[in-house]
């Protein structure tokens, strides 16, 4: 007994490493999946207050650059205002009927706005911290864009603060198409250069152009179709090879990411629900 | 206590300008340095294993909640911490009850350079194997491991040099 205790003591450094390395393991190996490891993420409560006092002060340059963005945005949509209510005042509705109310398709999505409070664009697995949470209707899978097209989708939510999954993580696929021909492919980043990902499974007959338009395709949940997510930089195809390898150059900077929206799609549990059903 | 002191505030110091500058340091893509590490090289030499350890994982973990990357600082962290009494045996010979603190002057300059460069190359190829875990791309994570700890050596030597006394 004397002997096994002094054992213990002897090598009790030694159990102590183990011990903690085995916790560190864990929680990397955990962490893998998508788990709600809300506490000890960039959306705890403490770490995020941080970074928004941090991101107070760096947002302040970049201010100019994001008024100007607004101020385009703005024109574009007062523009569409009078566009529609020049063609809603041409059509009468003639009954309402509450009945039979359903969100018709073209209304099927709400944005909600946010801010980028954490956003990390050189690691293989980045992550981005949005300022709203649960309490401004924000769930996890919904999908992220900016101004300029598509930025990720919702991992975590914890009460005020969001984590997102941006293109920028090869844990995420987002399907995608051409513009010109509609064939669809999948979005993957390739872990090198915040600007460039590789789209892939576009088969050997499908004709290409650099400089083609890719845009989010219809078959994701999370988007709805036609929202910019970049243009072709380059594509290689071999002789043997039956798919293209395709350089896709994204339409969002990550660097200078500072306003996003929150994609909302109101149907999605019922498509979801009725999926799944049919699955079974 | 000054000494204890000056760590509390280090600790602080290195971990703010960990997550709010040098995780945003993104120079040509590849070099992210994880100057923290400074902290667990610079604290000193007699300290006992199992706080050594314990500090350590706290580094680490801090580290973790603010770059949303779980476990892998503290498991590197611990690591190096570990096996920092070994690497300075292997270099230095300090007899017993001395308990200096690393720098050129306690440690003479060619075992202090070689001791922060075996740390820091330790720490950082743990870091970028367990944050590659998930992926493969060999080549890109060798240049980052050898650039991210080029700089972080270079930054280590450059504080610890620009210290008087």
């Amino acid at each position: 007994m004397k002997n096994l205790i002094n054992f213990f003591i002897q090598y009790s450094v030694i159990f102590l490493f183990l011990f903690l390395e085995i916790i560190s393991f864990t929680l990397i190996v955990k962490n893998q999946g998508y788990q709600k490891s809300v506490f000890l993420s960039s959306s705890n409560s403490v770490v995020s207050g941080m970074y928004e006092w941090s991101n107070s002060v760096v947002e302040f340059f970049k201010l100019r650059a994001a008024n100007d963005n607004l101020s385009e945005e703005n024109t574009a949509l007062k523009n569409q205002i009078i566009n529609l209510q020049n063609k809603l005042s041409t059509l009468k509705p003639e009954t309402t009927d509450s009945v039979h109310f359903r969100i018709p398709p073209d209304m099927e999505y709400q944005f909600i706005s946010a801010k980028v409070i954490n956003c990390s664009t050189n690691k293989i697995q980045n992550y981005i911290t949005l300022n709203k949470g649960a309490i401004d209707g924000i769930k996890t899978d919904m999908g992220v864009i900016s101004d300029e097209g598509v930025v990720g989708i919702i991992k975590t939510v914890s009460n005020r603060f969001s984590v997102v999954i941006p293109v920028l993580n090869p844990k995420i696929e987002i399907s995608c198409k051409f513009k010109r021909s509609n064939y669809t492919g999948g979005l993957l980043w390739s872990g090198e250069d915040y600007r460039y990902a590789n789209l892939t499974d576009i088969a050997r007959h499908v004709e290409l152009a650099l400089g083609d338009t890719i845009i989010t395709s219809s078959f994701t949940n999370s988007f709805p179709e036609g929202i910019p997510v970049g243009t072709i930089e380059d594509f290689k195809i071999k002789e043997s090879d039956a798919y293209y390898k395709i350089k896709v150059k994204l339409a969002v900077n990550f660097r200078t990411l500072s306003h996003v929206k929150v994609i909302n799609y109101l149907n999605f549990k019922e498509q979801k629900d009725l999926e799944v059903k049919s699955e079974e | 206590m000054p000494t204890v002191l000056q760590n509390i505030f280090r600790f602080v110091l290195l971990v703010l300008f960990q997550v709010l500058v040098l995780n945003n340091i993104q120079f040509l893509g590849y070099i992210n340095p994880y100057l923290y590490i400074f902290f667990i090289l610079a604290l000193p030499v007699q300290l006992p294993r199992w706080f050594l350890l314990i500090l350590a994982f706290t580094l680490g973990l801090t580290i973790d909640a603010f770059s949303n990357t779980m476990g892998m600082h503290a498991f590197a962290t611990v690591f190096v911490a570990f096996f920092r009494e070994g690497i300075i045996k292997l270099f230095t010979n300090i007899e017993e009850g001395n308990n200096p603190t690393p720098s050129f002057h306690t440690f003479g300059v060619s075992a202090y350079v070689k001791y922060v460069v075996l740390m820091v190359i330790i720490h950082h190829t743990i870091l970028f194997i367990l944050e590659a875990f998930s992926f493969y791309n060999f080549w890109i994570m060798l240049a980052k491991i050898l650039l991210s700890s080029m700089v972080t050596i270079l930054l280590i030597l450059g504080i610890q040099s620009i210290k008087t006394k």
